[in-house]
């Protein structure tokens, strides 16, 4: 395993033996995970992994039943109220569904992303100060969409309200993304265009980034580093720099353990050897079935 | 999952079926004891209500007699007059103005309430049972009863009406809010959550956003209610169009009081129709069709549409290129200019309705010294001058009231509303007839009603039953045209393959489907009514309103205390009836 942990850099994230259970679903089974400032490492795994536990983890959003968490050097289960909070803000946090509030302009959903900043609740647009408003409007338009400032964020298409949801993020001036899945409700080419986009903006702004992902082909194209999961399980840590999909794949049979998983990789690789540029979504739709 | 989950080879097999009956080895029958206990419940409920009908003395004959009083009734009366000019207009801002007042305070306190009693939004089990009960109560306890108590507190004006309107509708609104609010998308909450956002700005701005429109029109739909309700305010002495109503009715100047009956009338349907286009104004889209307002929109809006080509809705564009400065200043696109001329106009509504009232501020700071010396008037409840038989019967005789008024709702109803549904009626011209019908019936005030049916034929306890019947229809009839309407299509085209003709698809699809709404919606009914029978007896319709009237009136406060609390444990009962029926026939 290579984890590249500077000594003169410690690392943001140092997730240790993390085992999470709902009931008696085990979401995660001593995990461990260490990232490094700068770092955009990719969560790989088929559905029911624990890739989504995790990230929540980081953001404080689930308490663990047993392991470490540390966060930007504080031990995120310990943190509660303000100083929680206090630590969200530094991580912006990009979900599945968008989850954009609809009935808002997109500029307040930008600017909620500030709100940790601000005291007291805040309701329309007026009641944010005008510096932050500027700024909104500064990462609107770095995604691309100021000129859809003021419209319902409802009535953008999945890709724009995704773009919003980052710009969000970035409202927070935040050390760390997370990301859960953030392009596994759009078609490929809206997904090609966020995943660009996340990668920009994690260069420009220096940002650590944790992202969960389905699609190989993404991940592999997007990622510095690769972190496989499977049952709960960390079992594939590995640079994203020369390697091939069906390496990735390999690994994923290796340590399959029953037939019906070991089915949906079969498909998954076949897929993988028939066309290169296959579409994400087919294999996708074959691990659901 | 569980279909993808390889069950082993089962390697013993059952063993092969022994030679005996189909009969024999197919299993019982079972019903649960609490099934059947709510059976038993639900048909002594039903054996009640054909007793309580019978009892009423509603009959043909005494029907074509009341006929025969309303004539003589009209040839006393001679023409209907109406207050002067200047009064009436006056009264009616008043009965506005105070009705608004009161909902609004209502609309404010239920948000705090909706927060402590939703699943999803409480601090705690033990606030979450504080806010649950708050809304319990506060939907239990009539406004009239509220009315009584506050009258005797306040110089008379307009607080207590204010304060019984708003108290009351504090149930019903943070119900309806609470519900709402644990029906959100939790993801924009969670959303700010990870952000860093405190429980109050997740709420403010992930879940208000979600929940206001709901809010909205539950808001305008109980000040629809409030409305109607008010007149029965005033004849406890509440001011406005009720209190001269009341005055007028009691002087035997039936004349005036029939002409202010019809200004309420026609102020209910008004007010109907604003609500309605307000909400569409503040919500936009289409009304869903509740009522009478609802219709007359939807009208006006295909009727535009019409009109002219399909608009083509401009995106607002703000400068671009990077002129963030520029970007920073909203464009007055239309949507912008609605917002805000319908802001400033409710803003004036509100500050008009304020001003009208006439509040007397000092009022609320002077009563809190009165309370202690009112309370103890009102504790221990005793029954007074009247023995308990005689008490006990005059509630029994409202629930009577309401049992026999459900009933021939409920019978009218289901054959109404069946007719109304898409799927149940033979044809077009049928289902809009009667969806047409049920719209008119529910235009026109159930307990205004009532009273003129009162006076008119001098018929009391029967009267009172035939208007809350006769509001009831429109009510229900509705829930279940469209609750037939919503059942799936599935089962009903399945039988028609077979070859079973309407009747049978009815019985053997749509019925079975719609059996739990219908149970629901009869409870909620039943429920509605009980209130409203309540209320009967202020308006002289008999039962326990009337001595809940003369005891206030009679300043017997410990008597007045004691029929609350009838009122109180019967309408929990029946509403406790109602969710344990909702919950087993689910
Ligand atoms: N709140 C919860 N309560 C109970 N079980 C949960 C909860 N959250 C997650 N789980 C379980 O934990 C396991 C891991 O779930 P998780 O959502 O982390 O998977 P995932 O890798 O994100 O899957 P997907 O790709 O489908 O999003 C699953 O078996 C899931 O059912
Ligand atoms: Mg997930």
């Amino acid at each position: 395993m290579s984890t590249p942990v500077g000594n003169e850099d410690p690392a943001v994230i140092d997730v240790t033996g993390l085992t999470k259970e709902f009931g008696r679903t085990v979401a995660l089974q001593g995990a461990s995970l260490t990232v490094a400032r700068g770092e955009i490492v990719v969560l790989l795994g088929l559905s029911g992994s624990g890739k989504s536990t995790l990230l929540r983890h980081l953001d404080g959003l689930e308490t663990p039943t047993s392991g470490s968490v540390r966060v930007l050097g504080q031990e995120v289960p310990r943190l509660s109220g303000r100083r929680l909070r206090a630590l969200r803000s530094r991580m912006g946090f990009v979900f599945q569904q968008f989850d954009l509030v609809p009935s808002l302009t997109v500029l307040e959903n930008v600017l909620t992303g500030a709100l940790s900043e601000l005291r007291g609740p805040r309701i329309g647009l007026w009641s944010y100060p005008r510096r932050l408003k500027l700024a909104a409007l500064g990462h609107l338009d770095r995604v691309g969409l100021l000129d859809r400032a003021y419209q319902r964020a409802d009535t953008l298409s999945g890709g724009q309200q995704q773009r919003v949801a980052i710009a969000r993020a970035l409202m927070q001036n935040p050390e760390i993304l997370l990301a859960d899945e953030p392009v596994a409700s759009l078609d490929p080419e809206s997904s090609e265009q966020v995943m660009s986009l996340i990668r920009e903006i994690a260069m420009d702004e220096g940002l650590t980034v944790v992202c969960s992902l389905h699609q190989v082909d993404l991940a592999l194209s997007w990622g510095d580093r690769i972190v496989g999961l499977r049952h709960g399980e960390v079992v594939l840590d590995t640079p994203a720099e020369g390697l091939s999909k069906a390496e990735v794949m390999e690994i994923y049979g290796r340590v399959a353990t029953s037939t019906t998983e070991l089915e949906a990789i079969e498909v998954e690789l076949a897929d993988a050897a028939t066309d290169a540029a296959s579409e994400p979504r087919l294999a996708d739709g074959a691990l659901r079935s | 999952m569980s279909l993808a989950t390889a069950t082993p080879p089962a390697p013993s097999a059952p063993p092969p079926s022994s030679p005996s009956t189909i009969a024999e080895r197919a299993p019982r029958r079972r019903v649960s004891p609490e099934r059947i206990a709510a059976i038993l419940t639900l048909g002594a409920i039903v054996v009640a209500s054909v007793i309580a009908l019978a009892d009423s003395g509603i009959s043909i004959p005494s029907m074509i007699e009341s006929w025969g009083n309303a004539e003589r009734f009209f040839a006393r009366v001679g023409t209907i007059t109406f207050p002067e000019p200047g009064e009436l207009l006056y009264l009616t801002a008043l009965t506005i103005g105070l009705v608004l007042c009161g909902t609004l305070l209502a609309a404010v306190i239920s948000v705090p309430v909706a927060y402590l009693a939703a699943s999803n939004t409480t601090p705690g089990r033990g606030w979450q049972a504080f806010g649950r009960f708050v809304t319990v109560l506060t939907r239990a306890i009539p406004d009239v009863v509220l009315a009584m108590v506050f009258v005797l507190m306040f110089s008379l004006g307009s607080l207590p009406g204010i304060l019984a309107i708003g108290i009351h509708s504090v149930g019903m609104i943070s119900k309806l809010f609470a519900d709402a609010i644990e029906q959100i998308d939790e993801g924009p909450r969670l959303a700010i959550r990870a952000a860093g956002g405190s429980k109050l700005q997740e709420f403010t701005s992930g879940i208000l956003p979600q929940v206001l429109p709901s809010w909205v029109a539950t808001v305008l739909h109980r000040n629809d209610i409030n409305l109607r309700g008010s007149v029965v305010l005033g004849y406890v002495g509440v001011v406005g169009l009720g209190m001269e109503m009341s005055f007028a009715f009691k002087s035997l100047n039936y004349s005036e009081g029939l002409g202010i009956a019809l200004v309420m009338f026609a102020l209910c349907v008004v007010m109907e129709i604003v609500s309605s286009v307000v909400r569409q104004a503040m919500l936009g889209g289409t009304p869903s069709g509740r009522g009478l307002g609802d219709r007359v929109v939807r009208g006006v809006q295909n009727a535009r549409a019409r009109g002219r080509a399909t608009a083509v809705p401009a995106a607002p564009r703000p400068a671009s290129g990077g002129d963030l400065e520029a970007a920073l200043r909203r464009p007055w696109d239309a949507v912008r200019i609605r917002n805000t001329i319908w802001g400033w106009v409710a803003l004036a509504v509100v500050i008009g309705s304020v001003l009208v009232c006439n509040i007397q501020w000092g009022d609320l700071v002077t009563f809190w010294a009165k309370i202690p010396a009112i309370a103890v008037q009102f504790w221990p409840p005793s029954f007074g001058n009247y023995d308990a038989a005689t008490m006990f019967g005059a509630m029994a005789q409202t629930i009577g009231i309401a049992l026999a008024a459900t009933l021939l709702a409920f019978v009218v109803s289901v054959f109404v509303g069946s007719l109304a549904a898409r799927n149940v009626a033979p044809n077009g011209t049928v289902r809009t007839s009667m969806r047409l019908l049920l719209v008119v019936i529910r235009g026109i005030p159930e307990v205004i009603l009532a009273i003129v049916l009162i006076v008119i034929t001098g018929l009391g306890s029967q009267a009172g039953t035939l208007a809350l019947a006769f509001g009831g229809i429109g009510l229900l009839g509705k829930l279940i045209a469209d609750s037939f309407e919503e059942v799936k299509s599935g089962p009903e085209r399945a039988l028609r393959a077979t070859g079973a003709n309407r009747g049978q698809v009815y019985a053997s699809a749509t019925l079975p489907q719609g059996t739990r709404a219908l149970i629901g919606h009869s409870f909620y009914l039943l429920d509605t009514n009980i209130r409203a029978a309540t209320i009967l007896g202020i308006v002289g319709g008999g039962g326990i309103g009337y001595y809940l009237l003369n005891a206030g009136q009679g300043s017997n406060y410990a008597v007045v205390t004691a029929i609350v609390l009838m009122i109180l444990v019967t309408v929990l009962i029946v509403e406790g009836i109602a969710m344990w029926m909702r919950r087993v026939f689910r």
